[in-house]
């Protein structure tokens, strides 16, 4: 991420939580937080419980973030947040936290006859981690059609190209569902846990015949010991923890779509 | 295979079905996989970690030795630079690397006490990595990333408690203090559970090449054989290495050294002297004396105790008074305790210090900053006092200095006195680019010691030659010393690689 993708993304956080920007360039902002995104970010529960217990005012914490200190004077005070500084990693958990859940509508024109029909479908976005001393990730957005169960593969990626309200238009007819959503979240998880099946595992095998060389190694080390030391065991726990291949399926968010 | 997930999504999706709780924001959840897909983890391989870090340009070698750690050596490794070319950033890249790949959570690190600040610094401005010093009760189970001393971490009751913690990851930093395998600190960190391990140190070899043995056996046991086999096939005679090139090659497995002229960067180059003293007439006698001590008295027998006043007699009549008087002590008939008194009455109607003013001379001569190491306390207030009578200032450095003392010494160094006299233990975490003549006004025994004295001042940032002046006088131990030391250099070159030059190419003519 470059200085002003950071500073695009830190504009829109910032609108969407209803926090004002006082003011800023394209290189630096001064935001008044809400209480709300205070509790969330400024790390102060103790504080936050001493103005609650006393009834004081609420004084959440107007908060400068530079994105570009190159181009700003150098007695401009404020933190400086980049890709990787401790901040932004915290706003995106913030942001991830925030956004977790949706139920979107698409949007009908108004000047039809008919009522347009909108389908439910359930969309879930993955991120697939495989593990052993190594590690690579993958992304899969899948979305379930809740009256057909038919799957379809980077859902997310066709939402895009729609215009979505969190609001259903009076006109628009909502079919109930067949599949109950949480029916289909358990296809859903059953179905990219075959993908994770049908794909190429030789990292797993290259960990394991690291590992079997290390192991070796190792007993070379003990050979003729009868009573081995605790730390052949410790040793070869390591091992077993730094190799041992293990895959993880993580939910980034989803939600419910109505979709013509 | 084993499939981990968590249905932490799934309960919350729940609540939001049953209990009618307000949907999220959709905008913020289109970010959030924006988010996710930026930061995803493509590849096996490669280093993700300098784009987290935009503030940082690692050098070219040091990104190559992350990457060679990670995916050759499966993050177990020496990390051998020579001294001055960023072993602290090479082990912070790889312990980011690790900590964004999510596969290290826990970390320890070992340092010498006297480098704890600048790790928990480093780590914290340079890596984003929010480490905390070890200070008496901290918590260690509520942190994540812990720098602690050796000397701490191997005593109860700390030793125990970081038994107890489930660490990811142990870095230990001037790994060379655990070349001795009989001692409490190599015991105590082969029972610590290594999953990822570096060790930090310049010199992998100081004396022999068992102590690389030892050291990698921490590592890896095993990868150079167990101890029987190691000595059969390494060992003849402590010196004599037969298969130099198969051992090199498995140790190159498990161990990566730059040297300063393979890193591409333009070093400024050491300028070696070994510069040969010829003690006065008075000043031989006395050395003379010493050496026939032995046949006078039982007390003066041992070879430990001949051999510091010898050494103690090439660096100063100081030195070698406060050793004599205390032996004395323990002399029992009067003509032991005749023979000693004449030698201190002799001893102490010395005028000239040859060492001394041959320091002086070349203090002068650079007309610049100059450090000092010596191996004695009383040499160092005796060359302080001496040089003060001739006009030049000086200040002191000690290792048991604490950080503000060390810091402010500096300071004056830098800004006010020409000559920083240091003793051995000032030796390690200082750093001194701005200043290019050293001279070892004693020789160690240990060439990884001039190595590390060198290293002060002959690193990133340095911008002059640098002179190095090992002063050692003629026909007495010094030479030994000296001839001590090549055998080692030797055998450090064979196993380890090649060395910047710490004694001049001259060698053979001493």
């Amino acid at each position: 991420m470059y200085p002003h993708q950071v500073h695009d993304y830190l504009q829109k956080f910032f609108k969407e939580n209803n926090c004002e920007i006082v003011h800023g360039n394209e290189h630096y902002m001064t935001v008044q937080l809400t209480v709300d995104m205070d509790k969330k970010i400024m790390n102060r529960p103790f504080h936050w419980q001493y103005i609650e217990n006393t009834n004081g005012i609420p004084d959440p914490v107007q908060l400068t973030l530079i994105t570009d200190q190159t181009k700003l004077s150098k007695n401009m005070k404020g933190e400086v947040v980049h890709f990787g500084s401790p901040r932004l990693n915290q706003l995106f958990q913030t942001t991830n936290k925030l956004g977790a859940y949706v139920q979107m509508y698409e949007r009908v024109s108004n000047n039809l006859e008919t009522r347009p029909i909108l389908t439910p479908w359930l969309g879930v976005n993955y991120k697939v981690s495989y593990y052993c001393d190594r590690t690579k990730e993958m992304l899969y957005s899948l979305g379930i059609n809740l009256m057909t169960g038919e799957v379809i593969n980077s859902f997310q990626e066709s939402l895009v190209t729609k215009e979505l309200d969190a609001q259903k238009s009076e006109r628009a007819f909502l079919l109930p569902y067949i599949i109950k959503p949480l029916r289909a979240l358990d296809r859903l998880d059953a179905v990219i846990e075959n993908i994770i099946q049908q794909e190429d595992h030789a990292w797993a095998e290259e960990a394991k015949s690291r590992w079997q060389k290390d192991q070796a190694i190792l007993e070379h080390f003990y050979e003729g010991v009868e009573d081995k030391p605790e730390c052949y065991e410790m040793e070869k726990r390591a091992m077993e923890e730094q190799y041992e291949a293990r895959i993880k399926i993580d939910v980034v968010n989803g939600g419910l779509f109505y979709m013509k | 295979m084993i499939i981990e997930r968590s249905s932490d999504w799934k309960e919350g999706f729940i609540n939001k079905l049953e209990n009618q709780e307000p949907w999220d924001n959709w905008t913020l959840y289109n970010m959030s996989y924006e988010v996710v897909k930026a930061n995803l983890i493509e590849e096996f391989s490669g280093l993700q970690s300098p784009k987290y870090l935009p503030n940082l340009t690692p050098l070219a070698h040091q990104l190559e030795v992350a990457e060679t750690v990670i995916s050759r050596m499966n993050g177990k490794a020496i990390l051998a630079d020579e001294v001055g070319l960023g072993k602290t950033i090479e082990a912070g890249l790889i312990l980011k690397e690790y900590l964004i790949r999510g596969l290290v959570k826990k970390v320890l690190i070992l340092a010498p006490a006297s480098l704890i600040n600048q790790w928990v610094e480093e780590l914290h401005y340079k890596f984003y990595i929010p480490a905390i010093a070890f200070k008496k009760n901290t918590p260690i189970d509520y942190y994540d990333v812990v720098v602690m001393s050796m000397d701490t971490a191997k005593k109860s009751p700390h030793k125990e408690l970081i038994y107890a913690q489930n660490y990811d990851m142990i870095i230990i930093d001037e790994a060379h203090k655990l070349k001795n395998h009989k001692t409490k600190i190599y015991e105590f960190v082969q029972g610590l559970k290594k999953k990822f391990c570096l060790l930090l140190t310049a010199t992998p070899v100081q004396n022999n090449v068992f102590e690389l043995f030892y050291l990698i056996s921490l590592l890896k046991p095993g990868h150079l054989g167990n101890y029987e086999t190691f000595q059969s096939s390494f060992s003849a005679s402590k010196h004599s290495l037969e298969h130099d090139e198969y051992l090199r090659e498995l140790v190159n497995q498990v161990m990566v050294r730059n040297r300063r002229e393979e890193t591409g960067i333009e070093w400024t180059s050491r300028r070696v002297q070994t510069i040969p003293i010829e003690f006065t007439k008075e000043e031989r006698e006395v050395y003379e004396l010493i050496l026939e001590l032995k046949n006078v008295s039982s007390v003066f027998s041992g070879a430990f105790s001949m051999i510091t006043l010898q050494k103690e007699m090439c660096s100063s009549k100081e030195a070698t008074y406060l050793t004599l008087t205390k032996m004395r002590q323990n002399c029992t008939t009067q003509a032991e305790i005749d023979f000693v008194d004449g030698i201190i009455q002799k001893l102490m109607a010395l005028e000239t210090n040859s060492k001394a003013e041959k320091a002086y001379e070349i203090i002068s001569e650079a007309n610049d900053k100059v450090i000092i190491f010596t191996e004695y306390k009383a040499s160092q207030v005796y060359l302080q006092w001496y040089l003060n009578s001739k006009g030049i200032t000086s200040v002191p450095f000690n290792g048991q200095f604490n950080k503000s003392k060390r810091e402010y010494m500096k300071h004056l160094f830098k800004e006010k006195f020409q000559v920083l006299i240091a003793t051995e233990s000032g030796g390690e975490g200082i750093n001194l680019q701005f200043c290019h003549h050293v001279i070892n006004y004693d020789l160690p025994w240990n060439p990884m010691k001039l190595e590390q004295r060198i290293g002060r001042v002959h690193r990133l940032g340095q911008e002059h030659d640098v002179h190095i002046y090992n002063l050692a006088i003629e026909n007495t131990i010094e030479k030994d010393i000296l001839e001590l030391l090549y055998v080692k250099l030797d055998v450090f070159e064979k196993v380890v690689g090649e060395l910047d030059d710490i004694l001049s190419t001259l060698k053979k003519t001493i």
